[in-house]
């Protein structure tokens, strides 16, 4: 990993949740763990992510403002099923993270 | 604290999910058991059978068990019963168009080598002895649920039946049996009117025979 400075950026976190906090519509009693990726990305910025923070302060991109390093999964967790209260089976893909991307 | 309320097989399958190994091995096999893969077909009934079967051999018994042996209220004939039914996700792995005559169906797993061995471990280790306490020939509870989920991805898949008292088979019957009519009989009972593995299953559901499933405590 990055190596310079703190690593106190980009981290997973985990929350203990009904599925039906997740608000995908489901009816069902049963639980998970759900992943996520949290905190500012600073110490994995690249030459490309300090210019355009120089150029936004400059102003010399007009009115654009890019997005700069943000805190994302590069790997999801395995999949999740669950049985709903009419009795049908489904399964979440790509639900919860698995890895930050705090590498630089 | 209502203890009517409490479901047995939900709270298993919560704890399931907060596991990442039971988790993934449960994912691992209701995915081919629920995608239909044509018109004609629900499911990859082969590939279905053995994630199964994957799923039984790499979850802790803490967990494939407490889902596959949960204990419901005999008031209950809903939600945690029916649950029960539903962990193999039987539309796929035990229903099929056609109920097959129980004789054939064992001769066509006589011609599996695994489910051969795993049906000859479920007769040896779930023989019921009315004169022993446990109500099993061989006393050991662990045994007889191990070879009893040890046909769960097998032609053999047994599941629950929709009864009051707790009784299983697998999917098929005793029509068309002819002159061997009561030999499939004899065969169709051992599974749904065993005693030993009734006690074996209750034992597990209530916690009751704990001991065998973990070290006993030192005294």
């Amino acid at each position: 990993r990055g190596g310079r400075g703190r690593n106190h950026g980009c981290v997973l976190k985990q929350v203990h949740l009904n599925v039906t906090d997740l608000g995908l519509g489901y009816r069902t009693k049963e639980e998970l763990i759900f992943r996520y990726c949290s905190g500012p990305c600073v110490n994995s910025e690249t030459n490309y992510d300090k210019i355009l923070n120089n150029l936004t302060h400059n102003k010399k991109l007009e009115q654009d403002s890019p997005h700069r390093a943000c805190c994302r999964p590069t790997a999801f967790d395995d999949d999740l099923s669950f049985l709903d209260d009419n009795l049908e089976y489904h399964t979440l893909k790509r639900h919860s993270a698995k890895r930050v991307n705090i590498s630089t | 604290p209502a203890v009517t309320k409490e479901n047995n097989c939900l709270n298993a399958a919560k704890a399931c999910n907060l596991n990442d190994t039971c988790k993934k091995y449960r994912s691992a096999y209701i995915s081919p058991c629920t995608s239909r893969v044509s018109t004609a077909e629900v499911c990859n009934k082969r590939k279905c059978h053995k994630a199964l079967r994957q799923f039984f051999d790499k979850v802790p018994p803490k967990h494939s068990y407490g889902m596959l042996f949960c204990s419901c209220p005999p008031s209950d004939q809903s939600a945690c019963t029916e649950r029960r039914r539903q962990t193999i996700v039987p539309v796929c792995s035990y229903e099929d168009k056609e109920t097959p005559n129980c004789l054939s169906l064992q001769a066509s797993c006589k011609t599996n080598y695994i489910c051969r061995s795993r049906l000859a471990d479920f007769f040896a280790n779930c023989q019921p002895e009315p004169r022993s306490l446990s109500g099993c020939l061989k006393e050991n509870y662990a045994d007889c649920l191990l070879s009893y989920s040890g046909l769960i991805g097998t032609v053999m898949t047994p599941n629950y039946l929709r009864s009051p008292h707790i009784s299983v088979s697998p999917f098929c019957d005793c029509s068309n049996s002819g002159n061997s009519k009561e030999e499939c009989e004899t065969f169709t009972q051992f599974f749904t009117d065993n005693s030993c593995l009734r006690n074996a299953i209750q034992a597990f559901g209530n916690g009751t025979d704990v001991g065998v499933w973990q070290p006993a405590p030192p005294v």
